[in-house]
């Protein structure tokens, strides 16, 4: 076991890490503002998948204009085929729509499962996000495939092939792994100065300390909440395409131990504070990935759990959390 | 809230409840065709396959086996004279335990309910099975392989498949001998099939010579792999033998190949399906291999009249591993149903005595199938103990490995 070993599983779990931190945002946003835990955030991310494969096939899948008849599909394909512009130009646009239809499927949720429960006991929705979990699961079971499927293009090479980004040592580090790296670090930086400089991200946390103040002072909750529940689907939603490109396949119940994940590095992390989001999901994966690296595959659960109980004795508000005492 | 009112919502949650549960039974699809005589006594085959989750490719396959063979019966004139047709039934086991019990409960529930045609899963069998013998029904497997199942003391066992302690060991043996493959590295999905076949496989190949670098363990539904690749990259391997279903085997497939690991990856009869070089890609799962039980249908004297008969069917589908020995397994109960029917009469099936004669009859199967000859030993294993090892070709499809 030699330090490139090390260092090549270190890589491994800062690319999971970064997926999970991705995921893990989402969590922290809803909670930190509403003090919910939105239990169909693993399906978003889910969907994110499933919605950004549709996207590249219809806009670089040669087969996808050939099956439909669509004949306009085919210059807008060889458009976003050739060259590095037109690559880049598919990858936002797949990342981009993939978003934007999720985050307002999260607003949808929000407005239609979540809104009139607002005042009601805690448990009840909980109890309607677990049923939206399941609604959506279900949905993309019957109307599109119970098969898992697989990420690619028909000829079955990646749309985005893992190319070695550069060396360190004799570890080669891919451009996939680099992408979703600097992706992840990059959407933290960005929410991060959104919510800590923004008026609207100044409304956020006023809304999170105490809603019905913020309310009286003229903070549009409504909106607020709203739109943290279309950024963090839409976070979701990016790390479902990655997801979906990395690992190779979309399946309709692929969003529940990735969910599980993310939730428990949200909770490692403090849950509701957006930077702890980030630190638990790269501590996660990066523990994850050491373990089942250096003790064996089947321990790697059981020692990101052991880690998460160990947070939760030393310090039970999570790395970066506050002790907040219990509203009343 | 009022006691009023309180009581209304639960009325509503049980009336909500029951709702469920009778759509949860109506879930199941009646594939039969019932029109022609209404007098006629109609009995009914049970299909356990994953249908939703798990090996989905395969569990839709044993569907059309089924499908077609009861199809078959239907139309000849055997069964016009003996005044009876054959009804299919399907319950999802989702390749899980658990699920398996409860489709079992279900089938033995219905009063019709003659014979099982499944499980997929070896995992899923060894609870099903259970609930089968003490309703007395039999159960005629067209894919498990685990060896201790037909060793449990369950007299209405029987499966038209070889086992993993045949599979496996071929399977060993083909990698060190044929393809010289010294060093290996094997990993299962911890399911009771996985586990079986890779414990088989690593037996054997140790025996032969070569050296099992490391085992490690998975999960049916993982598809994260990176770290176990560092870790086989790291080990030497020189081929990696999966024990599982090949919605995983797949994905380690491609992340191995991705990730500079370009050693052959070999699996049981779990991978062999169109399905795994599609999720692999054809580029990543080229030199791959699998063994699977039986001789390749195109090579056996009725595969040329079964092909064109699921040609007909179902124009649209392809022959996935376990169509064809779901359409065996299936005339095995459909034989011992017109067996039974014509000893003791139509309306005797049903029956606990008729039941009884059924499993009677299935042990005493023999007859020519789409896989070769279907008979059974004592134990309720078939005496078909044929193993084919299967390569990904350029052309990106299974082939029969040169031997």
């Amino acid at each position: 076991m030699s330090l490139s070993y090390l260092l090549e599983q270190t890589l491994n779990g800062i690319t999971l890490g970064g997926l999970y931190a991705l995921v893990a945002l989402g969590y922290t946003l809803v909670y930190g503002i509403l003090l919910m835990i939105n239990f169909a955030h693993s399906e978003l991310f889910m969907l994110g998948g499933y919605v950004g494969l549709g996207v590249l096939k219809v806009l670089s899948d040669p087969a996808v204009a050939k099956a439909t008849g669509w004949g306009f599909l085919e210059p807008i394909q060889s458009f976003f085929m050739s060259g590095n512009f037109g690559f880049v130009m598919l990858l936002v646009a797949t990342f981009g729509i993939s978003a934007i239809v999720v985050g307002i499927l999260g607003m949808f949720i929000e407005r239609f499962a979540y809104r009139p429960l607002r005042h009601a006991p805690r448990l009840a929705p909980l109890i309607s996000a677990i049923g939206v979990s399941i609604f959506l699961q279900n949905a993309v079971l019957l109307w599109i495939d119970s098969k898992q499927l697989p990420y690619t293009r028909v000829d079955g090479s990646a749309f985005v092939t893992a190319k070695t980004a550069f060396t360190i040592g004799s570890v080669n580090v891919s451009t996939m792994q680099v992408f979703i790296v600097v992706t992840s670090l990059v959407l933290l930086a960005l929410l991060d100065t959104f919510v800590s400089k923004t008026r609207i991200g100044r409304a956020m946390r006023a809304t999170s300390q105490d809603r019905e103040a913020a309310g009286l002072m003229g903070v549009d909750i409504n909106r607020v909440i709203a739109l943290a529940f279309f950024i963090g689907p839409a976070l979701g939603a990016i790390a479902g395409v990655f997801n979906g490109m990395y690992y190779g396949s979309v399946k309709f119940n692929m969003g529940f131990i990735p969910g599980i994940k993310s939730f428990t590095a949200a909770v490692i992390g403090g849950i509701g504070n957006l930077r702890g989001a980030m630190l638990g999901g790269f501590l996660l994966g990066i523990v994850e990935s050491l373990a089942s690296g250096f003790l064996s595959n089947a321990y790697r659960d059981v020692v990101a759990f052991v880690v998460l109980i160990l947070v939760l004795i030393f310090r039970p508000g999570g790395l970066l959390g506050e002790a907040v005492a219990e509203k009343v | 809230m009022t006691s009023k009112r309180r009581r209304f919502i639960a009325v509503v949650a049980v009336v909500a409840a029951m709702a469920l549960m009778v759509t949860g039974c109506g879930a199941k699809k009646d594939t039969s065709d019932t029109g022609g005589t209404k007098k006629a006594t109609e009995v009914v085959i049970g299909i356990g396959a994953p249908l939703s989750d798990g090996a989905v490719a395969l569990g839709k396959g044993m569907v059309r086996g089924t499908v077609l063979a009861v199809k078959q019966a239907n139309a000849s004139q055997e069964l016009k004279d003996l005044g009876l047709t054959i009804a299919t039934v399907e319950g999802d086991d989702k390749g899980d335990p658990t699920t398996g019990g409860s489709v079992a409960t279900q089938f033995t529930s219905n009063p019709n309910l003659v014979g099982v045609m499944g499980h997929l899963n070896s995992g899923v069998t060894r609870v099903a099975v259970k609930i089968y013998n003490q309703a007395g029904i039999v159960q005629v497997s067209p894919a498990n392989t685990a060896v201790d199942l037909t060793e449990m003391g369950m007299k209405n066992y029987f499966r038209v498949c070889t086992v993993d302690s045949v599979q496996g060991p071929a399977a060993a043996d083909y990698a060190f001998k044929v393809a010289g493959k010294k060093v290996a590295f094997v990993v299962d999905d911890a399911t009771v099939y996985g586990t079986g076949l890779a414990d088989e496989w690593a037996k054997q190949f140790a025996a032969d010579g070569g050296k099992v670098a490391g085992r490690e363990k998975t999960t049916d539904k993982d598809t994260d792999f990176k770290a176990l690749v560092t870790l086989i990259k790291s080990s030497g391997a020189e081929i990696v033998y999966y024990g599982g279903i090949y919605n995983s085997a797949a994905l380690l497939s491609k992340q191995m190949k991705e990730g500079g690991v370009s050693i052959p990856l070999m699996g049981g009869d779990g991978i062999y399906d169109p399905e795994f070089i599609k999720l692999a890609g054809a580029a990543n799962a080229k030199g791959d291999f699998c063994t699977s039980v039986g001789l390749p249908i195109d090579q056996l004297p009725k595969g040329q009249e079964f092909q064109a008969a699921f040609k007909a069917e179902f124009p649209s589908e392809a022959i996935a591993a376990y169509d064809a020995y779901s359409y065996d397994a299936a005339n095995v109960i459909i034989k011992a149903i017109v067996q039974v029917a014509k000893d003791l009469g139509a309306d005797k099936l049903t029956t606990t005595e008729g039941k009884a004669a059924i499993v009677a009859a299935v042990a005493k199967s023999s007859f020519e199938g789409v896989t070769g000859k279907v008979e059974f030993d004592a134990k309720g294993d078939t005496t078909n103990k044929a193993i084919t090892v299967y390569t990904v070709g350029a052309d990106g499809t299974w082939a029969p490995a040169a031997k």
